[in-house]
């Protein structure tokens, strides 16, 4: 399939592709989050609890800055 | 003779419905990532609520309230009983003379319950072997992190008194 587009169209799937890759990741460590914050939730820890949800909104924020790099 | 198609004319199936769903699978890389970015937002927006939930929520320290007669208990013996609530059930060791310890019997791995193994001396989770010390309900061995949840006891006139459960970071160092 890839050997069939154009010269200049495989550079910038490969980089699709990537930045796919990147927001599958994110993804990933949010439901990773979403069960530390289960846990904080569970002992109580406020501190714990409010840093992962920092750190969640923080992998929001770059899945969606990794958009812009998608051509529509 | 001309070698070109003929056309053949759609199905009925087509005609009564009328729905394309090949294209309809056809999802781009960017509105499939467009998804993902909406669901990592979705989760985001789940930890802050989490987040949120931890500092607001009040838990049910307890009243303190009478449990049982000290004599009921005999010694490195337990007793049973709901604290604070009905639905929270909690676990008296009769350490000898006047001491006692009391538990949530709740394992603080994925909540069980704990029972007293007195030749071990320790709290056993047999769900997924969590061992808990017996005077302190500190983590011993297995998968919980995090003590048992103490309640505080004393004795008063020859009965034990449950007088709310034990602040979490109490006793941490």
């Amino acid at each position: 399939m890839t050997s069939a587009l154009p010269g200049h169209d495989r550079p910038r799937r490969r980089v699709s592709s990537a930045v796919l890759i990147y927001v599958i990741i994110l993804m990933a460590l949010q439901v990773f989050l979403v069960t530390v914050a289960a846990e904080a939730l569970l002992a109580d820890e406020e501190g714990l609890a409010w840093a992962t949800a920092a750190v969640s909104v923080a992998l929001f924020a770059a899945a969606a800055a990794f958009l812009r790099y998608l051509r529509p | 003779m001309s070698n070109e198609p003929v056309p053949v004319a759609p199905p009925i199936w087509k005609r009564d419905f009328p729905y394309k769903a090949a294209e309809e699978e056809a999802v781009t890389r960017r509105e499939f990532a467009r998804y993902l970015v909406l669901g990592t937002g979705m989760l985001a927006a789940g930890n802050v609520g989490l987040a949120a939930w931890t500092q607001l929520r009040t838990i049910n320290r307890g009243e303190p309230r009478e449990i049982v007669a000290v004599a009921d208990v005999p010694d490195r013996g337990t007793y049973l009983f709901r604290y604070p609530g009905d639905a929270d059930p909690a676990v008296l060791l009769h350490l000898g003379g006047d001491e006692f310890v009391a538990f949530s019997q709740k394992c603080t791995h994925l909540g069980c319950v704990v029972y007293f193994e007195a030749e071990k001396n320790r709290w056993h989770c047999p769900c997924h072997e969590g061992n808990f010390a017996a005077e302190t309900g500190d983590v011993l061995s297995g998968p919980p992190t995090r003590p048992l949840g103490k309640i505080d006891v004393e004795v008063r006139d020859g009965a034990v008194w449950a007088l709310g459960r034990a602040d979490h970071d109490e006793g941490a160092e």
